[in-house]
């Protein structure tokens, strides 16, 4: 590859704790071209972007602009060789109005960094005026609707007139005439010279305004190429690989289980919460394992939150074995047979200075006790069966949580849900950042659940773990359901397609 | 500036709050009390002022009461036993104001430390050393000795503008004490920063949200720095001004003001999640402390009863700003998911 492209990345790399997510890694856009980046979740992708931008230092490898090695880490230094980046998290200031969103960090100033406002209004006048967006200049941004903060964000990269722009989903909010505008843009841009990165979940985009695609998989690239040379489900095969397909075709051999033909456990149905989720609905029976995919952002997680009683819902309806029930909070779903895992373990589940013994009976407390006593060898006793159960290493109840590994620790939290015996349990991403053996046991002991009864709903966005233990799938987009299938009537490719379905409004 | 709702309720409050008094406390609305109120709460606005800048930057800073009395022991000191011409003594001790504060700045920086726990440990630092310097330990003999310089006293002047207007005759207005002067200043200066230059508009985004304005390429370690050692600066000169009032300095000047600049600044509408204030808005929390304070003690009110007011306001005010935040159109103050 030629060094004197805008931008250029040889042999980055990036290791997170024992957890590698950037194989070395060489990457480059020539000017006026626009590359799309894409891959599954956790590909790696982000993580190239923002060494890219500056955002985070890489362990080792360098960064080119325009042939000149730069600095590493260091968001001005790029911003200052015309290196932009709108990241997929928002990166706004909610308490500032949007005109100072706008310029943040390159405000126009007089002497002594006295701003000068008025310049940098008419500037940002004729930005907006630029590219057909209306905008009051002197409003709070955090009282603006979300799809406009995501204009704003944009708007805040091209102000920069930069020579490469980095876009990291920017298409998340937008509606369709939205990224038809935003396609327009990036058209502009690219007969301007600039060369542009633009990762995006949704292939049609993709298809509709990239000129090359670099694929990353696991780390790595695995392959790059002029967008014309690939189909769409070539496109597709190389995202996700050769052991996932295996193990779709591994799923779709399994039997399919006989259609539940009792009421269900758990029925939602019209479920909505004002400007989160509209309409979501699901039935989940005894003895199955429902799962709901989706992008970040899809909304699923709120869904869990409003179902278990941490968060409200505006109109809808939860049915428990038939009778209409709203949890207030947490603990009233508890005491209705209903947990919640959630997925920041370290936040929300696990006591980690304390013992994997209390840790594993902390939601079961009463069950332990004779009077205000807590009985130390019946704790054990359970402590050790659920050790034995899930398989947890090492096998000491007095170890503190801080010391396990990731993967055991997401079993402490697991057993801890588990031993309250719950009549429906469920998980927010229940193996990020767990290991594949440990992830393998989870499957286990929750297809052990099931086939004792429990009804059981999982939240994922990994597609190779809903494909290898739901029974059946519920696809969410935006905020709402775009599809509900048995596990083997659907594969991953057509999942992958789902995500990005534009939900008609 | 920002269009905001509810930024007018504190300065609606805080003029209604006086009206109450002038109507239902004996001998309010003289122009006495409020020379009193000027003098007495000049320095408390100053430190409020100083106490919203690491508020803003999601911080606190505990140790302005030390930094307080380290500036006023500095001063009785040079004067005293150094005996350095009073424009010296001053400068020294602000600059020994600035250094605490700027200390402060490192150590959170540096070491990343929690803002709470840096400021309570330099909070006991600062007035150990305070004991460890002060003139009255090592000369007992001159702590009966006023400080008389003329620099220091100067800081205690008053303005009569009454006089200055040739008003005198017709009707009584209060005496500006220099401190209050000393306030505006600050006042308009530290507002100026903030709403019309680069600086100030860097402080705000890393007090709204830090990675967003490292990526924003603004440099946050400086600007949390810079607010920290403002606030040092600000406490120091309250403690000039406090110890020219007194005429002396003790080891314990200052104690506990952290607690009520802290209360003036969250009464401003300085928002401790960071990133949303003014300097006005301290200013007046001060003053509208030190309103009802001396109203109720007019009024006839015990202490205890004050505390608890004081604290009722407090309460108020927080709860009122967060009213306004959940109130908020749109669904941005929702968590984006």
């Amino acid at each position: 590859m030629d060094d004197a492209l805008p931008i250029r990345a040889r042999a980055v790399t990036k290791t997170y704790g024992t957890q590698t997510v950037l194989q070395p890694t060489d990457f480059g856009v020539a000017a006026g071209e626009v590359r799309a980046l894409v891959g599954s979740n956790g590909a790696g992708k982000s993580t190239l972007m923002k060494i890219l931008a500056g955002a985070i230092v890489p362990d080792a490898g360098e960064v080119r602009v325009g042939g000149a090695s730069a600095p590493l880490g260091k968001p001005i230094e790029m911003l200052r060789r015309g290196v932009a980046c709108i990241y997929q998290h928002s990166n706004l200031l909610p308490e500032m109005s949007v005109l100072d969103n706008l310029y943040l960090g390159h405000f126009a100033a007089r002497r002594f960094g006295w701003l000068d406002r008025r310049r940098q209004r008419e500037q940002a006048q004729a930005l907006l005026a630029r590219h057909r967006v209306e905008l009051d200049l002197d409003g709070p941004v955090g009282n603006l609707p979300t799809v406009k903060q995501k204009q704003i964000e944009i708007l805040k990269a091209l102000a920069l007139d930069a020579r490469v722009l980095l876009m990291d989903e920017p298409t998340g909010w937008l509606s369709v005439a939205d990224v038809a505008r935003l396609h327009e843009t990036i058209r502009g841009l690219r007969a301007s010279g600039v060369a542009i990165v633009y990762t995006s979940h949704i292939l049609d985009d993709v298809f509709a305004v990239c000129d090359t695609v670099t694929v990353m998989r696991d780390g790595q690239v695995v392959a790059d190429a002029p967008i014309s040379a690939l189909t769409r489900e070539r496109l597709i095969e190389l995202m996700v690989g050769d052991t996932i397909a295996r193990q779709v075709e591994a799923v779709a051999q399994r039997p399919a289980p006989a259609a539940p033909q009792d009421a269900p456990r758990l029925r939602v149905t019209g479920l909505c919460r004002q400007g989160v989720f509209r309409h979501v609905g699901f039935d989940l029976h005894a003895g199955e394992i429902l799962c709901i995919t989706g992008l970040v952002g899809a909304k699923r997680t709120e869904v869990l939150q409003a179902i278990f009683g941490c968060d409200r819902f505006d109109a809808g309806a939860v049915e428990l074995d038939g009778r209409r029930v709203a949890f207030k909070s947490p603990r009233e779903a508890i005491a209705h047979g209903v947990g919640l895992v959630t997925e920041d373990r370290h936040r929300e589940g696990l006591l980690l200075n304390l013992p994997v013994a209390e840790n594993l009976i902390l939601a079961t407390l009463r069950r332990y006790c004779r009077g205000p006593l807590l009985q130390g060898a019946r704790v054990r006793e359970a402590a050790l069966r659920w050790i034995a159960a899930l398989n947890l290493r090492p096998p000491e109840p007095a170890m503190l949580v801080q010391a396990l590994s990731g993967g055991n620790q997401q079993k402490v939290l697991l057993g801890k849900w588990l031993d309250l015996r719950p009549r429906v349990l469920m998980l927010d991403e229940p193996t990020v950042g767990v290991d594949v053996g440990a992830k393998a046991e989870i499957y286990a002991a929750l297809r052990a659940e099931r086939s004792r009864g429990m009804a059981i709903l999982v939240v994922s966005s990994d597609l190779e773990e809903v494909m290898a233990i739901a029974d059946r799938i519920v696809v969410m987009a935006e905020g709402r359901v775009v599809r509900t299938c048995a596990a083997h009537d659907t594969s991953i490719p057509q999942l992958v397609r789902d995500f990005g379905a534009v939900v008609p409004a | 500036m920002i269009r905001r709702p509810g930024a007018a309720a504190l300065p609606a409050f805080f003029a209604l709050t006086v009206a109450f008094f002038c109507v239902f406390a004996p001998r309010f609305a003289t122009a006495r009390t409020f020379e009193d109120l000027l003098a007495g709460y000049s320095f408390v606005a100053i430190v409020a002022m100083g106490q919203a800048l690491p508020i803003l930057l999601r911080g606190i800073d505990l140790s302005v009461g030390a930094i307080v009395a380290l500036a006023g022991m500095v001063a009785f000191d040079l004067s005293l036993i150094a005996h350095l011409p009073g424009w010296a003594v001053l400068l020294l001790a602000l600059a020994a104001a600035t250094l605490a504060g700027a200390i402060n700045g490192l150590l959170i920086v540096g070491l990343r430390l929690q803002p709470f726990i840096a400021t309570l440990a330099t909070l006991a630092a600062y007035r150990g050393v305070v004991f460890a310097i002060s003139g009255r330990q090592r000369m007992p003999e001159l702590s009966t000795t006023p400080l008389d310089d003329p620099w220091i006293v100067s800081l205690d002047t008053s303005f009569d503008i009454g006089g200055a207007l040739g008003l005198s005759d017709a009707l009584a207005l209060p005496g500006i004490p220099l401190s209050f002067v000393v306030t505006l200043a600050i006042l308009l200066i530290l507002q100026l920063v903030l709403s019309c230059t680069r600086v100030g508009q860097a402080l705000m985004a890393v007090g709204g949200n830090a990675e967003a304005a490292r990526l924003a390429g603004i440099g946050v370690s400086r600007h949390v720095v810079l607010a920290y050692t403002l606030s040092g600066l600000c406490a120091g000169i309250a403690g000039l001004l406090l110890v020219a009032r007194l005429t002396t300095a003790t080891e314990s000047l200052g104690n506990g003001l952290e607690l009520t600049a802290i209360a003036a600044a969250v009464i401003g509408g300085v928002s401790l999640r960071g990133g949303a204030g003014s300097f006005w808005g301290p200013v007046l929390g001060a003053f509208l402390l030190g309103v009802v304070l001396m109203g109720l003690t007019l009024y006839g009110i015990s202490q205890f009863v004050q505390q608890i007011l004081t604290g009722a306001i407090l309460l108020a005010a927080v709860a009122h700003a967060r009213w306004f935040a959940q109130h908020r159109v749109g669904p941005a103050a929702a968590a984006p998911g």
